[in-house]
């Protein structure tokens, strides 16, 4: 029996660096999708080089703080204000200084003016990207738990349709935009979910 | 357009990209917020939209949903707002220009947390920047009008 279960071993191995390839299902089983890691991390480096972008980054925060960054700040740094999460953790502020107090529904187009979009507002701490690696944001991607309990689809509907994470893509003045665009991140998500949604190695 | 501002209907008719400061101040005459730095860094221009503290320098007047209300309409006739009050009692201003965006600012912040502690109160008024450093006072200022809106509940 070895040499024929080294054999399936090997046929497994190259079957699922193929885009096409499908696992072989056991007698009994159904197919199951192929998971093709090598075309499915080429999709999630497009994808985390937008989340870990600090357009998108600087509102996903582990502790209570937003952050800046740009070319004129030198090192990113806490927002100025003592502007916080809020603490009833709703990211939306805090009594007499909520995010809504200076951002506004668009963009201001005076340069260092305001950034705007509708609800402007943290996401919520378990969202967590900045200071985080590829491996983790993909694992927090796909943990309902740490996601707002969506699906991978949903996700990528989200992406491409919230109006505050299309921020990210046109940010206002002096403001470098998160890479690619809504509909490019969408359809990434959207291989790299077909192709089984592999994460890096942490 | 119409906005309600310090609870009478005024009548303008401002490019809709107009920051809401220059409409109150130079279409309808209402010169108590005050122009600092333009984008929403120092907090000399607060007013209060539906109770909500906004940078009225930076918000498209054309935006503008619901009741406005400026430093100039938080006394009631000839009595001061507890706030305005504990201002002048604790003689918070020395040049006094950012002080109507602090009170503004205040006022929101007791309109939800009425017994404010100082980390509450730290929260609230950081966006508010007074170059005369009076910080000190604007803290025992608005617990002083703490303690007076609780004796007038």
């Amino acid at each position: 029996m070895r040499p024929l279960a080294t054999l399936l071993t090997a046929f497994a191995i190259a079957a699922s660096s193929s885009a096409l390839a499908q696992e072989t299902p056991a007698p009994d089983q159904p197919p199951v999708p192929a998971v093709d890691r090598a075309a499915g991390l080429s999709e999630w480096e497009k994808i985390n080089a937008v989340f870990s972008h600090p357009r998108c980054a600087n509102c996903h925060v582990e502790d209570d703080h937003p952050r800046w960054s740009g070319t004129h700040y030198g090192e990113t740094r806490n927002h100025a204000f003592n502007v916080q999460r809020g603490t009833d953790e709703s990211g939306f502020g805090n009594p007499g200084l909520r995010c809504t107090t200076c951002h506004f529904e668009s963009n201001s187009n005076v340069l260092h003016g305001p950034p705007g979009a509708e609800s402007w507002h943290l996401a919520p701490a378990e969202m967590v990207w900045f200071g985080k690696s590829s491996a983790e944001i993909c694992a927090q991607i796909k943990d309902p738990e740490r996601n707002g309990g969506r699906t991978l689809e949903e996700i990528a509907v989200h992406v491409r349709d919230d109006g505050l994470v299309g921020w990210g893509w046109a940010p206002g003045p002096g403001r470098e935009p998160a890479p690619g665009s809504a509909v490019e991140t969408f359809a990434a998500l959207e291989r790299w979910n077909a192709a089984g949604a592999p994460c890096p190695d942490g | 357009m119409r906005l309600t501002v310090d609870g009478r209907e005024i009548e303008i008719d401002p490019d809709p990209e107009m920051p809401l400061l220059w409409a109150l101040r130079d279409l309808a005459g209402i010169t108590g917020p005050k122009f600092g730095c333009g984008i929403a860094a120092c907090g000399a221009c607060t007013v209060l939209v539906d109770g909500v503290p906004v940078r009225s320098c930076s918000l498209p007047v054309g935006g503008v949903e619901g009741d406005i209300v400026t430093i100039e309409g938080l006394a009631d006739g000839d009595t001061l707002s507890a706030v305005q009050q504990a201002w002048l009692d604790e003689q918070v201003a020395q040049c006094g220009y950012c002080q109507a965006g602090q009170i503004m600012s205040a006022t929101a912040l007791l309109d939800e947390v009425s017994d404010p502690t100082d980390e509450d109160i730290d929260n609230a008024m950081g966006g508010n920047l007074c170059r005369c450093g009076t910080y000190p006072r604007i803290r025992a200022a608005i617990k002083r009008a703490a303690a007076m809106k609780l004796a007038r509940a």
